[in-house]
């Protein structure tokens, strides 16, 4: 039986066969891209930076450490090239749009007062401040321990509990304007 | 009050779980990147030379390779001096040798006697370890390289031997990249930082 594990993927690529990375772009791009979509809000943007953070990868794959880690080594990349998106985007000062492509077709399956409610949980997303809205997907979406969020953000876990509780409380005043109004 | 809050947040958690849609192009454009960043036959083959890889000899042919290693560290190392130590040694951090109309030509070195190749990656050449690779110097062990940068910051590294990442030592700072390993910077118009 031929080994598909990430281990054996990255050394077959590193043997020079290119080909076998992209079973890795399979493995992992949804995960991924559901997490670049919520940073970015727009679908361009997070697929931009999700391709960017897998050619990085390959460029780079000599230095993973451990490729039985090659996810959390891909995340640590992607959650960067996030971050630098971002702030790029600020720079422009473009508006911060939710891309209904990148959500249509999940919401297409839910009655008219689901999509608003997304909706609204996609607006309250976009107004937390950018590190705390990222705590809060790896802690609450991701699922990801305050050790394993440290490791790959390299912020202390105090900070990334405080930026958790801080998003929490944020996002319940501004979803819960919405359920009282 | 607490738990209708904490419901809250469970339920933005799980709208936020749904997956989301990407391109159906998506696989086959990262893949036609990847294979333009794939390495050519010839830097396998020098990857094959430079890699380290596993050796099983007899207890009696190591005893023997270790007493001849033993020889040629004693003869490398006064080779060598006065420099410090066998590997890295610090010599002055990457300097401005001139200026063209392509930028400042800025001359990069690592004294590393036992590497067999040194190459320069950094932000100006899309830490390709294949682009710029440093020469040695003959018997020295001093590699070096110029190369024109347009003005402002740089981060850089060395990579040795094809694998090992090494930040300049002669640079006092260093930044952490996105895959955790230290870069040294360089500012072009300004000094080394």
């Amino acid at each position: 039986m031929t080994d598909r594990s990430d281990a054996a993927l990255i050394s077959q690529v590193l043997n020079g066969n290119a080909e076998a990375y992209g079973a890795l772009v399979a493995r992992y791009r949804e995960r991924y891209a559901r997490f670049a979509v919520h940073m970015l809000g727009e679908r361009e943007d997070a697929e931009e930076a999700l391709q960017d953070a897998f050619v990085r990868a390959y460029r780079s794959l000599a230095q993973c450490a451990d490729p039985a880690r090659f996810d959390a080594w891909l995340f640590r990349i992607l959650a960067n090239r996030c971050r630098t998106a971002g702030a790029r985007r600020a720079r422009r000062a473009r508006t911060f749009i939710r891309d209904e492509a990148a959500l249509g077709e999940a919401s297409a399956e839910h009655p008219a007062e689901r999509r608003e409610w997304r909706e609204e949980i996609h607006r309250a997303l976009e107004r937390l401040e950018p590190d705390q809205r990222e705590a809060f997907l790896l802690k609450h979406v991701e699922d990801l321990s305050y050790e394993e969020m440290s490791a790959l953000t390299g912020a202390g876990i105090s900070a990334l509990k405080m930026r958790v509780k801080r998003a929490c409380e944020r996002l319940r005043v501004l979803l819960g304007e919405v359920q009282h109004a | 009050m607490h738990d209708e809050q904490d419901q809250l947040i469970s339920q933005v958690a799980d709208e936020l779980r749904a997956p989301v849609a990407l391109d159906p192009a998506f696989d086959a454009r990262v893949m036609a990147a990847v294979r333009r960043a794939a390495p050519g036959r010839w830097r396998l083959a020098l990857r094959w030379w430079t890699e380290p890889r596993p050796l099983r000899v007899s207890p009696l042919v190591g005893l023997a390779c270790a007493a001849a290693l033993a020889g040629v560290v004693v003869i490398g190392t006064r080779a060598v001096q006065p420099r410090s130590a066998p590997g890295t040694v610090p010599v002055p951090a990457a300097a401005l040798v001139a200026s063209t109309d392509a930028g400042e030509v800025v001359q990069f070195v690592l004294v590393a006697p036992q590497a067999a190749t040194v190459a320069l990656v950094g932000d100006f050449n899309d830490w390709d370890p294949g682009r710029t690779p440093l020469r040695v110097t003959a018997g020295g062990g001093v590699w070096s390289v110029n190369l024109p940068l347009r003005p402002g910051p740089h981060q850089y590294a060395f990579v040795v031997d094809g694998k090992e990442w090494r930040p300049d030592p002669a640079a006092p700072r260093a930044v952490t990249d996105d895959f955790g390993a230290p870069n040294s910077v360089i500012i072009v118009g300004g000094k080394s930082t």
